[in-house]
């Protein structure tokens, strides 16, 4: 899976490459807008993350050429500007997503996984973490090819996991990837650990081993060693 | 006190002085011209009473004569050359007033005998002259108070008028329609000047005001991206193995503060967009549709801390509002009513044709009316995951939109209603 990373400020760019190349995306990634649709123009991407506000040029241009080139990549416009208009805008260009600065970076990872998922039309749509089976499209988890019901919540906070496998996710993020801005303004995070602890039984006893660590502190990690 | 007042009081004093003092000086003229006349008379009468002595003395007579006005008889003192002529007044018993006479008084030798001569003349009509006076002066002063009078409330009417013009702007002029404001050129070079540093006034305020809300706007645009990057290597760093717990421990203490910053920033540039009017719509949208949507979403805390809801819509409420506004306000006012409640509190919500009303139990204290919509006034008891802005931002909301919120407190029950205005 290829992806390009389109954003002027360095920091965050290498921020970004740094956690898709560690979750085993290759990546590239550029500062401007120049570049950035030279790259476009020679290589393919399975999906390109592009900031708006960029030097020579609008993030939306690139997702503009994109759409002329009828490229296949997914699209997920990252901003500062939480503006509406813009995030019509991108969308009626055909992007595929719309992030607001700052997002955790585990939040970018999951929704580039989704748009990959989403468009891999012909083939399977199964994310594997050893005997944890997930398929997206029928929402259905399997233990050792066993079914385990879960409820809407656990399967979010397990596709979650899986896709920031093996990674630090605070209760933050978690709550904000699954509950969204609104409950986390409501409430603390305790709530996050009820669903955790139910998840976590359902697949101990369908005889899945004991992946969910917790971080001391107030992080999760999805892991198996 | 009213300037055209005080400047007529002013007027009216200066015209009674004024008044007082030509008075005086009509009146001392007059007296001098009366005194001149009876001092030409007094003389023209000694005269023919010298005559009349010289002619009756040839037969060697002495005369005394004496009536009410003229008093004469031989005297023994030294002729004078000339006559002396006062002022003097007599006691009348019976009209119980002062009577003033001019007299004439002169020591001359008739055939060679001194006579004291001493002639009086009424001066009754030096008195009616005073009255006439008086009374003229009175009257010319009467006559000027009440044409003032007049005057002033023509002028006041019609001079002033620009200035209430001017005033009335004043009075209603807003923050957000500044721009709108001209005070007007009049024919008057004061009010001219007036109003042309009101003009200046209000264009200043104006820009000053835009530049503040941009400003706000802009520097909390500017917070994001420093935001992303530092929340960004705090994750990655929050990855490495080889933390022990206390590092680890920091950093997601830190990611914890940097959430709520970039909420609060989020608060923030949310309250400046508002207040741009970023957020204009023709589209009206359901209240009772929006609480729904958020008592599902919350569901799960409600159960969580067993609140009762009680729902009474009895019709829906529809407001033309910007659906992003529009959950804000149903959010911040239905998640307050969730987390300030107690264990097995209840929530209350009202919707009518017109009014969207939320009661809620809680142990917190009544809110303090006049800061309950400031920004960053937080109740102690407020907890961590308060941020300062929900009330404000209600409150910019319904401003914005033409609708009022009111807070009422009682027997531990929160209550906020937001009505059309």
């Amino acid at each position: 899976m290829k992806i390009l990373i389109i954003e002027d400020e360095k920091a965050l760019q290498e921020s970004i490459q740094k956690y898709l190349e560690h979750q085993g995306y290759v990546c590239e990634a550029v500062g401007n807008f120049i570049s950035g649709k030279e790259k476009i123009s020679q290589f393919t991407y399975d999906c390109i993350v592009v900031d708006i506000g960029l030097p020579y040029g609008n993030g939306l241009e690139i997702v503009k050429e994109l759409k002329n080139m009828r490229s296949k990549a997914g699209i997920i416009i990252i901003s500062a500007k939480n503006a509406l208009e813009d995030k019509l805008k991108g969308f009626e260009l055909g992007s595929d997503d719309y992030l607001t600065k700052p997002f955790h970076l585990s939040e970018l990872n999951a929704r580039i996984n989704a748009i990959i998922m989403r468009r891999n039309l012909g083939g399977s749509k199964i994310t594997q973490f050893n005997e944890i089976k997930l398929d997206a499209e029928a929402q259905h988890v399997t233990v050792h090819e066993k079914t385990v019901d879960l409820t809407e919540k656990e399967y979010r906070l397990l596709e979650y996991f899986i896709v920031n496998q093996r990674r630090v996710l605070t209760k933050g993020a978690i709550a904000e990837h699954i509950w969204g801005d609104e409950y986390t303004q409501v409430s603390n995070y305790d709530f996050i650990y009820t669903h955790i602890k139910n998840l976590r039984k359902k697949l101990i006893d369908a005889g899945s081993e004991d992946y969910i660590k917790t971080v001391y502190g107030s992080g999760y990690k999805f892991s198996d060693n | 006190m009213k300037l055209l007042t005080k400047t007529t009081l002013y007027f009216l004093l200066a015209l009674a002085l004024l008044l007082t003092a030509s008075g005086f000086y009509l009146f001392s003229e007059f007296s001098k011209e009366i005194n001149n006349r009876s001092d030409k008379e007094l003389i023209t009468d000694e005269i023919k009473w010298i005559q009349y002595l010289e002619s009756e003395a040839e037969n060697g007579t002495t005369f005394i004569l004496k009536t009410p006005d003229l008093l004469i008889f031989p005297v023994d003192a030294p002729i004078s050359s000339f006559p002396t002529i006062t002022d003097t007044y007599e006691y009348n018993p019976k009209l119980n007033n002062k009577i003033s006479y001019r007299q004439l008084s002169h020591v001359v030798s008739v055939s060679g005998i001194p006579y004291q001569i001493t002639i009086k003349k009424s001066q009754e009509q030096k008195a009616v002259l005073v009255t006439n006076v008086t009374r003229t002066m009175l009257f010319v002063f009467a006559g000027l108070f009440f044409v003032m009078l007049i005057f002033n409330w023509i002028l006041s009417k019609k001079l002033w008028e620009p200035f209430k013009h001017s005033l009335n702007k004043i009075r209603s002029a807003e923050l957000q329609k500044m721009e709108a404001i001209r005070f007007e050129k009049t024919n008057i070079d004061e009010f001219n000047e007036l109003n042309a540093s009101l003009n200046y006034m209000t264009s200043k305020i104006y820009t000053d005001y835009v530049n503040m809300k941009e400003f706000t706007e802009n520097a909390a645009h500017e917070m994001q991206t420093p935001l992303a990057v530092a929340q960004s290597k705090l994750e990655l760093l929050l990855q490495d193995s080889n933390l022990n717990d206390e590092q680890l421990q920091s950093i997601i203490q830190a990611t914890t503060a940097l959430d709520r910053l970039s909420k609060l920033n989020q608060g923030l540039l949310l309250l400046a967009k508002i207040q741009n009017n970023q957020f204009e719509t023709n589209e009206a949208v359901s209240l009772t549709e929006i609480t729904e949507k958020y008592l599902h979403l919350f569901l799960e805390i409600i159960k969580d801390k067993q609140l009762i809801i009680e729902k009474h819509f009895q019709s829906d409420f529809r407001v033309k509002l910007h659906p992003l506004l529009a959950d804000s306000l149903v959010t911040n006012l239905l998640g307050n009513a969730v987390k300030y409640n107690y264990e097995g509190g209840r929530i209350e919500i009202v919707i009518t044709k017109d009014k969207f009303q939320i009661s809620n139990t809680s142990l917190l204290k009544p809110l303090k009316p006049e800061n309950l919509f400031k920004r960053f006034y937080i109740s102690k008891n407020a907890g961590e995951t308060s941020n300062g802005l929900g009330l404000a931002i209600v409150k910019k909301v319904a401003d914005a939109n033409n609708l009022s919120v009111t807070y009422k407190s009682e027997n531990d029950v929160h209550q906020f209603t937001i009505e059309q205005k």
